[in-house]
C-alpha cells in the first residue's frame, strides 16, 4: 500500500510524483501540483467542474486515479493559456459573451467544450448541449456558454481557413 | 433619460479572465504554511439528547491537533436576527442537544484530511433519542415534542400584517376561492461546497479566508461566538462559487476553524463535501399555505386572507425574514382593498431552511399567481387581462409598506403577451399543449434593519490618484453576480473615467469601510451604487474648485466628467485630463490625499424595500400524457428592473433564474425519510443541465427608478419568482390538472390526470 | 472521505492480468472505467487491498463487426466509442442510444460496457438492450474460457454469475437478421442525461409479410436485475402487432417486472411506465424492421 511513482505530463510539462493509488487524479492536481485551477464540486463524477482531458479526452478527474494518468498527457485549465498572455478562443469566448458567472464550472466547462470543438468543429446548438451535459452550472442557465462556444468554433474555424 | 454610455453597456466582468485561466482563488484553492485539515462530526439522528461524549480516542490519534465539542466553546447563540435575540437559536456546536440529522456535535483538526475523517470515527457519542417532527401539521399540533422547549408549540415567530376589512370586502366579492397550495424544499447547489480557512494573527487575532456572500456579517458573529472584539476578525471573502442565499450566515465550519486556529496557532481549513451539502445544506422553504381570495366579477382582487406555516427546519437561520417578506409578497404585485397574512415559522426535525433566491417570493407567488389565475377561469376573463386590472402602478401605495417610486408591470403585462403570441396561441389550442403566465414583484435590498448593525447599510471609499486612476473599497460581496463589474461601472461614470483605471478592493473587512450588510435581498446595486455615487461626489467636491481657478471661472459654471477628462460644460475648450485637476488639487491640498467615504442606508423608505422590479413570465408547455414528462417548449419573459446597469449581467440573472426555476417546478427535491436526506449526490439531486433548458426570449420594459443609482433597481432575485407559476399554469392548459403542489413530477402529474392511481 | 487505500496493479497483457486476478481474488477487483468502481472505493464500501488495472492489456478495447460472426466489445472499450461505432449505430441502434445517453460525457468517456455489465446494477442501462439483442460474455480465466448468454449472467443486484478469477473479455451479439428492428428508450425525471428510472429494450425480426418471426424485450432498473420478458415474446411472435396486441404485450412487460420504491419513481409509477415504453418500443422496432432490409 505505498505511495506509487509517476509521471505525470501536465500541459506539456513532466512531474514525477509520489500517489496514494487510491488519490484521484483531481486531488494530486490540486494538492500535489497546485494547479488548483481544476474544481472539486462534487467528487462523485456528477458535476463535471473537475474535467481535464487525457490523451484528449474529457474525463472526470475526480474519477481518474491518477497512477492511471502516469505517463498520459493531461490537459487542465492551466494549460489552455500557458503564458497567460494569449487566451484560446474558447477562454476569449467565454469571457466576451457572457458566460462566467461565478466561474467554479467555467475550467471543467471550457474543457469539456475543448474535447467537443475538437471531435466536431462546427456543432449545433443541440449538439452543444449534449455535449456540456455532464457539466452543471447553477448561475447562468447555460445560455451564454451555448453562445460562447459557438463563437469560439466560428472563431477557430476562420483561423485555420486564414492559415 | 440622459446617462454616461458605460451605463447599460455590456461590460464582461472584470475577473473573467482570471477565472477562465483557473487563476480565480476560491478559498479551498489556498494552502496555508503548517495548515491543518479540519472535519465535523454531525449527528446520525434528527433530535436527541448528547448523553456522553468521548474524544479521547481520536485525540490520541496520531496527527490529530485538536478536537473540540461544544463544552470546550464560549456555547455563545448566535444568529443573523440580532435585533431580537431570542431569535438567535443556534450554537456552532451542540451542547445538549441535536435537532437534525447533520446538526454539528464536534470538530477535529489534523495533519490531513484523511487523519481528520479517521478521527471522526474515533469520537464516541451516546445519545437519548428524542421523538422527532417532519412537518409542520405535527409540530404544531397539540402536545407535539418541542424541539426548542422556550418556543410556543414550536413556533418561533409569527408576522401578521392586516389592512382594510376583510370581512366587509369578502361580502361584496362574486368570487370567493379557498385553496391550499405546498410547496417543497431545494438546493442552493451553489457549485463550489463550502469552504472557510482561518489562519491565527498576532495577539489573539484570526482572519477568516471564507466563502460567504456577507463577510460583514459573519465577522460580527465570529467575534461574538469567540468572546473577542469584533475588529480582532478579519474576515476575507476569496472567490465565491455561487450562493443563492445560502452562504449568508455565519456556520459551524467558519466557527471551527477559527475557534481551532486560535487554540493551536496554526490555519485550520474545512472543506464541505458534495454529500454533506445537499444533506445538510441550507434549503429554501417548504411551506404550507392557505388562501382566500375574494373578486368582483369584472375581475377586481377585493380581498385576500393569507396564511402561512413556513417549515424552518431545526433552527431558524433566515426564516424569520422569510416570514417576513412572504407576507409583503402577497400584497406588492397587485393593488387591493382587504388583506390579512398570517406566518409562522415552526421547527421541524430536518435540516435549516434558509435564505433562497427570492427568499419568500417564489413559494408566495406559486400559490398567489396560481389562484389567480384560477379565478380567470371561473370569471371567464383572460389570465392577462385579470393581471392589468390589478396590477400595481408608479405610484400606487403598498399599504404600511411603501409608494411604489417606479413600476413597468402593466408595460411588461402587455410585452409578454405581444412576444408570446399569447392571444393567438390560446386560440388555437393545440392538445397536449399550454400556455402559462406568472409574474413577481421583488425588493431591492430590505429596509429592516434585523441585524441591528450600528452602521450604514453600504459603505464605499473612492481615492484618485495624479496617474488618472482610481481605488474603490468596498464590503459589497460579488458571489458571481457581478458587482464588482457594476459597481467600476457606477464609478466610471460618475467620475468619467475609464473602468480600466479603477482597482477595486473588496472581500476584506479590515480594508474597506464599515459596512456592507452583504449579497442578499438584490441589494447591492442599488445601494452599494448609491454608496459610490456620494463617495464620488465628494471626490468631484475635491476636483471642481481646481478648474474654476485653472480657467478663472464665473461663479455660473458648471463642470463635466467625461472621457478621463474634466472641462466646462458651458465651453468645453476649457479642459484638463483628470490625471491633471488631481495632480493639482493635490498640490492644492498640500499633499493631503484624495479620498472620500459614502454611506447609503434606506431611511424613510417605509418597512420593506426602497425600490420594487417587477415582471411577467409566460411558459409554453408540452406534457407526454402517457409519462407525465413535461416539456418547457420556450420561455417569454418582460421584465422591469429600472435602468440595467449592465445589460449582459442583467441577462444572466434572467437565464439563470430561468434554470433554477425549471428545476424548481419539475425536477429538484429532497426525498427524505425520518430526518434524512436520501438523495444527496448530484445524480439523484435533479438540476437541470444544459440539455433540459428551454430557449428563451426576453424584453426589457425600462423604467427609471429615482432611488436607484443611475435609475437602476434590482434584477437578481425577482427573476426566479415567476417560473414556476407559469409553468404550473400550462400544465392546467396542457392537461386540465391544477397542480396545487410542487414539484409538477411525471408520477404525480399522472395521478393528478387520473392515469395512474 | 479518506483515500482508499490498496496496492495498484497495472498487468500488460492479459496472462498477467489473470495471474493477479487469480492471486488476489479475494481482496482484489478488477479496474476498467473506474467510474462505479472508484466511488465505491472512496465510500469505504469494499474490503479491497489490491486492484488490477485492465488499461494497459493491448487490444482489449476493440470494437469488430462481421456479418456473419456479428460484434464483438472488447472489455475496454468506452461507452462513448460503442456509441460513436458506425456499426453499432447501424445494426444495434438500441445499444448505441443506451451508451450516447447514459452518465455523462466525461463518464461515458471513460466507463466501459464490460464495466457496466459486470457492475450488475439493476438500472445498468446497456444491460437492457444488450438483453434484447441476446448477447453473451466471454469469461476467462487461467487455463478457460466460457460463454455465459446474458440472460444467465446476473444473479441480483450487484451480483453475477463471474469467479472472482475470471475477467470479462468482452461481449458477444449476434448479427441481427435482415428485416428486423431494434430500439431502447428509457425514461428519468431530468433529461436525456441521466441514469435510468425505467428503460425498455426491444428486438423484433420479421418475415416477408410482416409476420413477427422472433420478438425479444428486455427491462432495466424494474426488478433486482436487468430481465427479459418471455411471455410478452411468446405474445408477439407469429403475430401481426395491432393495437390490441401491443397493449397485451406491454401488460405482459408489466408482469414481468418486480419495481420497487426508490428515490427515482416509485414501483406504481414504474410499472405504469413499462406499459407505456414497451408499447412504444414494440412499436418503433416494428416499423424500423418494416422498413428496411437492414
Amino acid at each position: 500500500m505505498a505511495k506509487q511513482l509517476i509521471e505525470l505530463i501536465v500541459n506539456g510539462d513532466r512531474y514525477e510524483v509520489a500517489v496514494e493509488p487510491g488519490a484521484s487524479l483531481a486531488e494530486v492536481l490540486r494538492e500535489e501540483l497546485y494547479l488548483t485551477g481544476t474544481k472539486v464540486g462534487c467528487n462523485q463524477g456528477d458535476c463535471g467542474a473537475c474535467t481535464v482531458l487525457v490523451d484528449g479526452r474529457s474525463v472526470s478527474s475526480c474519477l481518474t486515479l491518477a497512477v492511471e494518468a502516469h505517463q498520459r498527457e493531461v490537459t487542465t485549465i492551466e494549460g489552455l493559456a500557458p503564458s497567460g498572455e494569449t487566451l484560446h478562443p474558447l477562454q476569449e469566448a467565454f469571457i466576451e459573451k457572457g458566460a462566467v458567472q461565478c466561474g467554479f464550472c467555467s475550467a471543467g466547462m471550457i474543457l469539456a467544450a475543448k474535447a467537443l470543438l475538437d471531435r466536431n468543429p462546427a456543432p449545433s446548438p443541440e449538439e452543444i448541449r449534449h455535449g456540456l451535459s455532464g457539466n452543471l452550472c447553477r448561475c447562468t442557465g447555460y445560455v451564454k456558454i451555448v453562445e460562447a462556444i459557438q463563437a469560439a468554433s466560428l472563431k477557430l474555424a476562420a483561423g485555420k481557413e486564414a492559415r | 433619460m440622459n446617462h454616461p454610455s458605460i451605463i447599460g453597456a455590456s461590460i464582461p466582468r472584470l475577473d473573467g479572465r482570471a477565472k477562465v485561466t483557473g487563476r480565480a482563488i476560491y478559498t479551498d484553492d489556498i494552502k496555508a504554511p503548517g495548515m491543518l485539515f479540519g472535519a465535523l462530526l454531525r449527528s446520525p439522528i434528527p433530535h436527541g439528547r448528547i448523553k456522553r461524549i468521548d474524544v479521547s480516542k481520536a485525540r490520541a490519534l496520531a496527527g490529530v491537533k485538536d478536537v473540540i465539542v461544544g463544552a470546550d466553546t464560549p456555547q455563545i447563540k448566535y444568529g443573523n436576527w440580532r435585533l431580537v435575540p431570542a431569535s438567535q437559536d443556534e450554537l456552532p456546536l451542540a451542547v445538549d442537544k441535536v435537532r437534525f440529522v447533520g446538526d454539528e456535535v464536534a470538530a477535529v483538526a489534523a495533519v490531513s484530511s484523511d487523519i481528520a475523517q479517521r478521527a471522526l470515527e474515533l469520537i464516541e457519542v451516546e445519545y437519548e433519542e428524542l421523538p422527532a417532527i417532519y412537518s409542520v401539521e405535527e409540530a404544531t399540533a397539540e402536545g407535539a415534542p418541542l424541539i426548542h422547549e422556550e418556543s410556543q408549540g414550536n413556533v418561533s415567530l409569527v408576522r401578521k400584517i392586516e389592512y382594510g376589512d376583510l370581512e366587509e370586502w369578502f361580502a361584496k366579492a362574486d368570487l370567493i376561492l379557498e385553496d391550499e397550495f405546498k410547496v417543497h424544499a431545494v438546493s442552493h447547489a451553489y457549485l463550489e461546497p463550502c469552504s472557510s480557512l482561518a489562519v491565527p494573527d498576532e495577539g489573539g487575532r484570526v482572519t477568516l479566508y471564507t466563502s460567504t456572500q456577507t463577510p460583514y456579517i459573519v465577522q460580527c458573529l465570529l467575534a461574538h461566538t469567540l468572546g473577542i472584539p469584533e475588529n480582532y476578525v478579519r474576515v476575507m471573502k476569496t472567490q465565491v462559487g455561487g450562493g443563492f442565499g445560502g452562504k449568508m450566515e455565519l456556520r459551524p465550519w467558519e466557527f471551527s476553524a477559527s475557534f481551532m486556529a486560535l487554540r493551536t496557532g496554526l490555519p485550520v481549513k474545512f472543506t464541505l463535501n458534495r454529500a454533506e451539502e445537499l444533506s445538510y445544506g441550507r434549503r429554501r422553504h417548504p411551506m404550507s399555505i392557505y388562501s382566500k381570495v375574494g373578486f368582483s366579477k369584472d375581475g377586481k382582487l377585493l380581498a385576500k386572507d393569507f396564511q402561512v406555516m413556513l417549515d424552518g427546519g431545526a433552527y431558524n437561520a433566515m426564516g424569520p425574514t422569510a416570514t417576513f417578506l412572504c407576507g409583503t409578497f402577497g400584497n406588492m404585485l397587485y393593488n387591493f382593498p382587504a388583506y390579512r397574512y398570517y406566518g409562522r415559522h415552526v421547527y421541524t426535525n430536518k435540516p435549516p431552511a434558509s435564505a433562497m433566491r427570492g427568499f419568500g417570493a417564489p413559494q408566495a407567488a406559486f400559490a398567489n399567481e396560481t389562484q389567480l389565475n384560477l379565478a380567470a377561469e371561473k370569471l371567464g376573463i383572460d389570465p392577462i387581462e385579470i393581471r392589468l386590472i390589478n396590477a400595481m402602478q408608479t405610484g400606487d401605495v403598498i399599504p404600511d409598506v411603501a409608494t411604489v417610486s417606479s413600476c413597468g408591470f402593466k408595460e411588461c403585462l402587455e410585452k409578454v403577451r405581444e412576444i408570446s403570441g399569447w392571444d393567438a396561441k390560446r386560440q388555437a389550442k393545440t392538445p397536449n399543449k399550454g400556455l402559462g403566465v406568472g409574474c413577481f414583484s421583488f425588493i431591492s435590498g430590505g429596509v429592516f434593519n434585523w441585524f441591528d448593525t450600528k452602521y450604514n447599510f453600504s459603505a464605499a471609499e473612492v481615492k484618485v490618484f495624479d496617474d488618472g486612476t482610481a481605488q474603490l473599497a468596498s464590503m459589497a460581496c460579488d458571489i458571481g453576480q457581478g458587482t464588482d463589474t457594476v459597481l467600476r461601472q457606477i464609478l466610471a461614470a460618475e467620475l468619467g473615467i475609464s473602468i480600466e483605471k479603477i482597482r477595486l478592493i473588496a472581500m476584506d473587512t479590515a480594508a474597506t469601510p464599515k459596512a456592507d450588510l452583504g449579497s442578499w435581498g438584490s441589494r447591492v446595486t442599488l445601494m452599494n451604487g448609491n454608496a459610490v455615487i456620494q463617495a464620488a461626489r465628494k471626490i468631484k467636491d475635491m476636483l471642481v474648485p481646481v478648474l474654476f481657478s485653472q480657467f478663472d471661472l464665473n461663479q455660473i459654471h458648471d463642470v463635466a466628467f467625461e472621457g478621463d477628462e474634466v472641462f466646462v460644460k458651458a465651453n468645453p475648450k476649457k479642459r484638463m485630463s483628470f490625471a491633471e485637476c488631481v495632480y493639482k488639487a493635490l498640490r492644492g491640498r498640500r499633499g493631503e490625499p484624495l479620498s472620500a467615504y459614502g454611506y447609503y442606508t434606506p431611511r424613510d423608505k417605509g418597512l420593506v424595500s426602497p425600490a420594487f422590479s417587477f415582471g411577467a413570465q409566460v411558459a409554453e408547455v408540452s406534457v407526454d400524457e402517457d409519462t407525465g414528462l413535461v416539456t418547457v417548449d420556450q420561455m417569454y419573459t418582460a421584465h422591469d428592473c429600472g435602468v440595467a446597469i449592465n445589460k449582459m449581467a442583467v441577462e444572466g440573472q434572467l437565464e439563470g433564474a430561468i434554470q433554477m426555476g425549471l428545476g424548481y417546478t419539475l425536477s429538484e427535491q429532497f426525498v427524505m425519510r425520518e430526518g434524512h436526506t436520501l438523495n444527496n449526490t448530484f445524480l439523484d439531486y435533479k438540476m437541470p443541465t444544459a440539455e433540459d433548458m428551454p430557449p428563451s426570449v426576453y424584453a426589457e420594459v425600462e423604467t427609471y427608478e429615482p432611488e436607484g443609482p443611475f435609475g437602476a433597481k434590482e434584477a437578481g432575485e425577482g427573476l426566479a419568482i415567476p417560473t414556476a407559476p407559469a409553468i404550473a399554469h400550462g400544465v392546467f392548459e396542457a392537461t386540465g390538472f391544477r397542480c396545487r403542489k410542487l414539484p409538477i413530477t411525471p408520477e404525480r402529474l399522472l395521478r393528478g390526470m387520473g392515469k395512474l392511481r | 472521505m479518506p483515500t482508499p487505500r490498496f496496492t495498484f496493479h497495472q498487468p500488460q497483457n492479459l496472462e498477467q492480468a489473470l495471474d493477479l486476478v487469480g492471486m488476489y481474488r479475494t481482496n482484489g477487483k478488477i479496474l476498467a472505467g473506474g467510474t462505479d468502481l472508484v466511488p465505491k472505493l472512496r465510500a469505504g464500501l469494499m474490503d479491497v487491498h489490491h486492484v488490477v488495472s485492465l488499461n494497459r492489456v493491448p487490444g482489449l478495447n476493440r470494437i469488430t463487426f462481421h456479418e456473419d460472426d456479428g460484434l464483438v466489445i472488447g472489455a475496454g472499450a468506452r461507452l462513448a466509442d460503442v456509441a460513436l461505432n458506425p456499426e453499432v449505430m447501424k445494426h444495434y441502434p438500441g445499444l448505441a442510444h443506451a451508451c450516447s445517453v447514459m452518465a455523462t460525457t466525461q463518464i461515458r468517456n471513460m466507463g466501459t460496457v464490460a464495466g457496466n455489465i459486470v457492475n450488475s446494477a439493476p438500472s445498468a442501462d446497456t444491460a437492457a438492450p444488450l438483453l434484447a439483442y441476446k448477447a453473451a460474455v466471454i469469461l476467462v480465466e487461467r487455463g478457460g474460457r466460457r460463454h455465459v448468454p446474458l440472460t444467465e449472467f446476473f444473479s441480483g443486484p450487484g451480483l453475477n454469475v463471474m469467479e472472482p478469477m475470471e475477467i470479462m473479455e468482452a461481449i458477444r451479439v449476434p448479427s441481427p437478421p435482415r428485416r428486423s428492428g431494434s430500439a431502447y428508450l428509457r425514461l428519468s425525471a431530468r433529461s436525456k442525461v441521466d441514469i435510468a428510472a425505467v428503460g425498455v429494450a426491444g428486438f423484433l425480426a420479421l418475415d416477408m409479410d410482416g409476420v413477427i418471426i422472433e420478438a425479444r424485450l428486455a427491462l432495466a432498473a424494474v426488478a433486482p436485475t436487468p430481465l427479459r420478458c418471455p411471455e410478452a415474446e411468446a405474445m408477439l411472435a407469429g403475430q401481426k402487432p395491432d393495437p390490441q396486441l401491443l397493449t397485451r404485450a406491454a401488460a405482459a412487460c408489466v408482469r414481468a417486472c418486480r419495481p420497487i420504491d426508490d428515490v427515482r419513481a416509485t414501483a406504481a409509477y414504474r410499472r405504469k411506465m413499462v406499459q407505456v415504453l414497451a408499447g412504444r418500443v414494440i412499436e418503433q422496432c416494428y416499423q424500423t424492421a418494416e422498413r428496411g432490409d437492414a
